[in-house]
Formats: structure tokens, C-alpha cells, sequence
């Protein structure tokens, strides 16, 4: 199977791409304010989840605020604005993105960590956010494109996998990439989010934009390498140009503003700080009383004191121990 | 990258009905499409809408089956009353009371994503009025694998079915996998059978896309009688081989017509393991003693060799002993993986599997498809009771 057949299947691609005017289309029937509030709301969801996941590692929080920016999007394509308010939908997005990209945070924790808030502000609009969704909660990212891209990249640089007609050393070449996958990923976390780029392209298309953007010598080059015959190696380029002028039109420096986004940066903080401690323990508690089993709580007491042998075990292992938090 | 972005999204298959953005876009919605902010002039939101709409393609009739987790209803096309569909309503849990319950989200999440001739394919999802969600599924009246497996007196079949049968299984989970999305709860009554006796892999409530590196899982998946040695252990880095364990399990117990490894609690199942296939070890299992949760009896049993597997298997032939063994290899990283199982020379040899309509059926399976779309997934029936949570919710992860 083939990573197009792959996409062609994805309720991204058979539901939430269109052309340029049928989106724009779409928005009017909608909404015609639209666009530029949502993508207010959506500079403020970002902040917040980069901000509440500041302390996971770089992938994981990147696909979970990633994803509710997404939904939020493409939610509000068929809401409108004026019925519902962003700032509950994205708090709603964000609790949701958590179920979906396997990352739970418990409501109840969720809810008083942000403050003002209640569980059942949450999931108010829970059903609705996933009815406006329709129901398909799968969202394609380019991020892990990137990553293998840059693998191959770096390999071709250091000779790992042969690239006839290399215009750099090896060493020269493998700065030029490590250049550019973080000039790449910035535009990935920030403009891929904020314009509509995944309504118009597969990931791996914007993954390659963004490559572009960071330096067009050496994508340039790489697509050579990849599809040496025209006429598609022509088409594919001026594919890529056209995502990345979409791609620059929010540049990764650009800053969000408003009196919204600095209430949310401090319930983002807020949030970050309950999360972490005693999680496991509260976690433990409430399963041993919905399974209501017996010797249940000490099953939890002995697994508890084997993972603290676990890691203490782990602790030596080269990679170190492993996570204990949001295994699912 | 072939793909162009430059296109409406393909005319929705009747698999997914609910496509019609791109159609509306153009024509408006039933030609009343709200010209300003549709709440204020006091339309229904366009999602809503399209909601309504989808919800009107189909008549409920008939309850199949009742659970805690769900009803399944029978069901057809209003506009078509022969095109039956089974309607799976998700209750609202009073037990959980974060929202849509992790098991339909996982389930949504992925099958709206899969599409497979042994997938059992999801048509629809509506909501209706009370906030239910509704799965609209295809219909599959003819019972699952167990239904079979357990009627020895009334159903007989062959080696030829059973490879029919591990067929179907064996192309389902191979496109789980190439979709990266490890399914965590095979077993035979979720393994459902359709009118033409295509098996259709289920109940996706356990279901997950693979992990990135170093981004732990939690091991608490897949119902004991089948879940792999590095489960039982305590893994929290793992592949679709968990999966896989699950496959050879099955294959087995349609050989033998009675689940091969059954123990009655995690460490009665180790011991089995250790029993029916041998005992892990760093020897044939590098690493295996590292496992959080590692304990094996002593002393150790060596791995079972091909004469005892052919002589409790040997119905399967020669070939079929070879691959249930392959997907019994207690080292994952050995085991055989979905692609590896599909270029197995036992395919070819004879018998030749059985075609799907002349296939061994039973009667009795609407019934049957009640219960098994209403389960909680990663649990045994007969411990259905209430002490049984799910094995898996949002509060261990």
C-alpha cells in the first residue's frame, strides 16, 4: 500500500479538503465572519496547548495541540461563530484532543486546573464539537513526514544511502539539514496550524513546503533526487510553491495577541502545574473503585511498589526509565 | 504526492453517506442555506443539519441485544427496507462521567478510518436527540467464529474452512497494521461472519494507532486467553506482534474447538504459556527478564517442538503447524508479522481454502450479533458479571 492509497482513504482527505472556493464557499454559507475569528481562536488554542505542554517531549505535545487546532477548524466550517463561543470550544477541543491523540487528563483535573472552569463547561460542548466533527476524530499530521525526511536526508549526507551528484560535502551537508529541519518545524507547529494548508494538502506535501520555505537549494535538490522525470517533478514543485506562499502568509514569529490568549496562557499555566503529581494515585483510587474488586487496592499497592522497582531497575537501561504518565 | 489538493473530495462511497460537504457546498443546503450567521435568523446550524439528515437515512426497528456499554438495534435504509444495517446506540455511562466514552472514541476514531472486505465497515454515525451516538454498521447475521468453534456437535468443518477462515482473519489484521493501527482484542467472537460468510473483524473499542518511539502503551489490552507473553509481563513498548499472538491463538482453537491457552487469572495464563508453548527466557527471549511484571514458574519448560505441535495440530498439515508456530514465538521482535503471514507457503498448499458461500454456517446469528456489538471490549463472556470493569479506560493511560 502505498502512502497516497494510505491518505486517499482518510476521512482527511474524503472529507475535510477542498479547493480554495469551496471552502471560501463553505465559510460564507456558514458563517461570514468566520475565517478571521477562527483563526483568532485558533492562535489562542495554540498558545495554550504549547504553553500546557511545555514540559511533554516535542512530537506528543506537537500532535495533541495540533490536533485540536484542527478541530476547531473544521468545526467551525459548519458552526458558526456567533452561536458558539470559541473560548469554550477550545477548551472542550483541547480536552478532547487528549481522548483521541491518547494523552488523558482527567476531567475533574482538567476542569479545576484551568480554573473558572467546571467539568461540565467541558462537556457541554463535547457533543457537539465531535457532531460538528463529524465524527471522524483521525487527524494526519506532516510532523512525522519531517522526521523521516530528515533521516534520509542525513543519511544521503553522511553516505548511509548513496545520492548521486551530492553538490555538498557530507559534513556541510548534514548543518544545511540540521538547519533546516528546525526552520521547517517551526513552520510546521505554527503556520501549517494557523492557515489552511491541511483543508488543501497531504502532509507530506506541506512537510515539503515547509522544507522549501527553510532551504529551497536543498529541497530543491532532494526532489531531484526523488523524481528525476518530468513532467512530475515539475508538478510537484509547483505544488510545494503553492502550499508555502500559503505557508508564509503566518510567518512562525508572528505573535498572537489579545486579552484571550492572556487569559488562556494563565490557565495553560495553571493547568501545567496540577498536572503531574499524585496523578497516578488519584488514577489508582478511581479504578479500584469502579472495578470494586476486592484485593484490588492491593494489587495497586504491589504494582505501585513494582514500578518504583521498575524504575529504579530502569534507571540504569541507556535510555533511562520509562514514562509513567499517559500510557494508554 | 501524487495526489492533487486541488479537487473536491471524491464523491462520497455509500460506505460514508455523510460526504456531502463539497456537494453543499455548491447547491446550498436543500436550497435554504442561511445567508448570514445561521443562529441569529434561527436555523440550525449546518452541522446539525447535515446530522438530521443523516439520521433520516435510516429506520430503526427491532432490539438485537442490551448491555451496559451499548443497544444494538436492527435496522434498515428508509429508503431501501431490504438494506439492513445494525444500529449500535452507546449509552451514556453512569460510571464514567468524563464525556464520550474512550471505547467509542477509539472505535469512531479508527473504523471511520478503515475500509476492508473483512473489516466490519461503519456506514453512518448519527446522534440523536438525547445526545446518543449511533453507529450505523453493516449487518452481519451469521454469528461469529466462537458460534462455530462451540457448536462441535452441529457444525462440522474442515481444514479447508480453517483456512478460509484464518484467510480472512490474517488479511484484517494485515490492514490494521498497514493503516498503523494495532487492534488489541482478537479473538473469535469478534470475528463476525456476513450473509456470504466473509469474516469481518469487530469491535474496535481497544484499538490504538501505533506508538512513536519511546512513547509508552499501556499493557492492559486484549482479553487474557489470547494476549501475548509481553502483555502478561507488563510491556509498555510494543507491535502489531501483539496482535498476531492473538491470530495464532484463534487459528488454534478452530483446530481444536476449544480455546488453547485458558487460564483463569494473568498468572494462571503465564503458567499455561509456559506449558503450551515454553517457558520465556533470556535464552530464546533476550531482554524477556527485564519485563516490569516478569515471573515464569521454575524450573523451566523448553520451547514445544514441531511433533508435539503436529500432534495436537496436525489437522492444520505439515504448512499450517509451521506458520501456527511462527505466530507463537514468544519473542515479539521473532514472531512472524501480518505481511510475513500472507506470504506463507500454507496458503497455496491443499487444501485450498473453502469459497466464503460454501463455508460451515449456523442459523441463530442475529442474536449473536446483539451480543457481540454490545460487549465492553477486552473482556471474557463469562465474566460479564459486575465485578468486570473494561480493561481498558482513560484513567490508566
Amino acid at each position: 500500500m502505498s502512502e497516497d492509497e494510505r491518505y486517499r482513504t482518510s476521512t482527511q482527505y474524503r472529507y475535510w479538503s477542498y479547493t480554495p472556493d469551496s471552502l471560501a464557499e463553505l465559510r460564507t454559507t456558514t458563517n461570514r465572519i468566520a475565517a478571521d475569528r477562527v483563526r483568532e481562536a485558533v492562535q489562542s488554542a495554540r498558545e495554550a496547548a504549547v504553553v500546557s505542554s511545555a514540559e511533554t517531549s516535542e512530537t506528543e505535545n506537537g500532535s495533541r495541540a495540533a490536533t485540536a487546532i484542527q478541530y476547531i477548524k473544521r468545526f467551525y466550517i459548519t458552526n458558526s461563530l456567533m452561536t458558539y463561543h470559541p473560548t469554550s470550544i477550545l477548551k472542550t477541543a483541547l480536552f478532547f484532543a487528549t481522548k483521541t491523540e491518547n494523552h488523558y487528563f482527567r476531567l475533574t483535573k482538567f476542569a479545576d486546573a484551568i480554573g473558572k472552569t467546571t467539568p461540565e463547561d467541558v462537556l457541554a460542548s463535547e457533543f457537539l464539537l465531535t457532531q460538528g466533527l463529524r465524527f471522524t476524530f483521525d487527524v494526519r499530521h506532516p510532523f512525522r513526514a519531517l522526521e523521516g525526511a530528515v533521516m534520509e536526508l542525513q543519511a544521503m549526507a553522511n553516505g548511509q544511502i548513496p545520492a548521486a551528484d551530492k553538490p555538498w560535502e557530507g559534513r556541510e551537508m548534514g548543518k544545511r539539514v540540521k538547519d533546516a529541519h528546525g526552520k521547517a518545524r517551526e513552520y510546521l507547529k505554527t503556520s501549517a496550524l494557523l492557515t489552511d494548508v491541511y483543508f488543501h494538502f497531504t502532509p507530506s506535501q506541506i512537510m515539503m513546503a515547509s522544507l522549501l520555505i527553510a532551504d529551497p537549494d536543498l529541497l530543491t535538490w532532494y526532489i531531484g533526487v526523488k523524481l528525476p522525470a518530468e513532467p512530475m517533478r515539475e508538478k510537484v514543485m509547483m505544488t510545494l510553491e503553492d502550499c508555502s506562499s500559503i505557508l508564509r502568509t503566518v510567518e512562525p514569529t508572528s505573535q498572537p495577541s489579545g486579552d484571550e490568549l492572556k487569559e488562556l496562557k494563565r490557565l495553560a499555566k495553571k493547568l501545567n502545574k496540577c498536572r503531574n503529581p499524585e496523578k497516578m494515585d488519584l488514577v489508582g483510587l478511581q479504578r479500584a473503585k469502579r472495578e470494586g474488586e476486592d484485593g484490588e487496592e492491593e494489587k495497586a499497592i504491589k504494582k505501585r511498589k513494582l514500578e518504583r522497582e521498575k524504575s529504579a531497575r530502569e534507571g540504569d537501561d541507556l535510555f533511562g526509565p520509562a514514562l509513567t504518565k499517559n500510557e494508554s | 504526492m501524487a495526489v492533487s489538493p486541488l479537487v473536491f473530495p471524491p464523491a462520497p462511497a455509500d460506505k460514508n453517506a455523510g460526504a456531502k460537504l463539497s456537494k453543499l457546498s455548491n447547491q446550498g443546503f436543500n436550497g435554504a442555506a442561511p445567508e448570514g450567521p445561521s443562529a441569529s435568523s434561527g436555523t440550525r446550524d449546518l452541522a446539525e443539519q447535515m446530522n438530521e439528515e443523516e439520521k433520516q437515512k435510516y429506520v430503526k426497528g427491532k432490539k438485537l441485544g442490551e448491555g451496559t456499554y451499548a443497544n444494538v438495534y436492527l435496522g434498515h435504509l428508509r429508503d431501501d427496507p431490504k438494506r439492513l444495517v445494525a444500529i449500535k446506540k452507546i449509552k451514556i455511562q453512569k460510571e464514567y462521567t468524563e464525556g464520550m466514552a474512550p471505547d467509542a472514541v477509539r472505535e469512531l476514531k479508527h473504523l471511520q478510518e478503515i475500509s476492508h472486505p473483512n473489516i466490519i465497515s461503519l456506514l453512518s454515525v448519527f446522534s440523536s436527540k438525547d445526545q446518543n451516538l449511533n453507529l450505523v454498521l453493516e449487518y452481519l447475521p451469521l454469528g461469529d467464529l466462537e458460534m462455530l468453534i462451540k457448536d462441535v456437535e452441529g457444525v462440522r468443518y474442515g481444514a479447508a474452512d480453517i483456512k478460509a477462515w484464518m484467510g480472512m482473519l490474517s488479511r484484517a489484521i494485515w490492514f490494521c497494521h498497514e493503516n498503523f493501527v494495532l487492534h488489541r482484542d482478537i479473538k473469535p467472537n469478534n470475528l463476525l461472519i456476513a450473509a456470504d460468510g466473509e469474516v469481518k473483524l469487530a469491535d474496535f473499542g481497544l484499538a490504538r494507532s501505533f506508538s512513536d518511539p519511546y512513547r509508552i502503551m499501556t499493557s492492559n489490552v486484549i482479553t487474557r486467553w489470547y494476549r501475548p507473553p509481553e502483555l502478561l509481563f507488563g510491556a509498555k513498548h510494543y507491535s502489531g506482534a501483539v496482535d498476531i499472538w492473538s491470530v495464532g491463538l484463534v487459528f488454534a482453537e478452530l483446530v481444536i474447538r476449544t480455546p488453547y491457552i485458558a487460564g483463569d487469572t494473568e498468572v494462571g495464563q503465564v503458567n499455561l504459556i509456559c506449558q503450551a508453548v515454553g517457558t520465556p527466557t533470556e535464552e530464546n527471549w533476550p531482554g524477556v527478564s527485564k519485563l516490569p511484571e516478569y515471573a515464569v514458574p521454575d524450573p523451566p519448560n523448553p520451547i514445544r517442538g514441531r511433533d508435539q505441535y503436529l500432534g495436537t495440530f496436525g489437522t492444520a498439515g505439515q504448512e499450517g503447524v509451521d506458520l501456527l508456530m511462527a505466530m507463537l514465538i514468544l519473542d515479539p521482535r521473532k514472531r512472524i508479522t501480518a505481511r510475513e503471514v500472507l506470504q506463507h507457503p500454507w496458503w497455496a498448499s491443499e487444501p485450498k481454502p473453502t469459497r466464503k458461500q460454501d463455508l460451515p454456517r449456523k442459523e441463530g446469528g442475529a442474536e449473536k450479533i446483539g451480543e457481540d456489538l454490545k460487549r465492553r471490549p477486552g473482556i471474557l463472556d463469562d465474566e460479564r458479571g459486575a465485578k468486570v470493569a473494561r480493561k481498558l479506560d482513560f484513567g490508566k493511560m
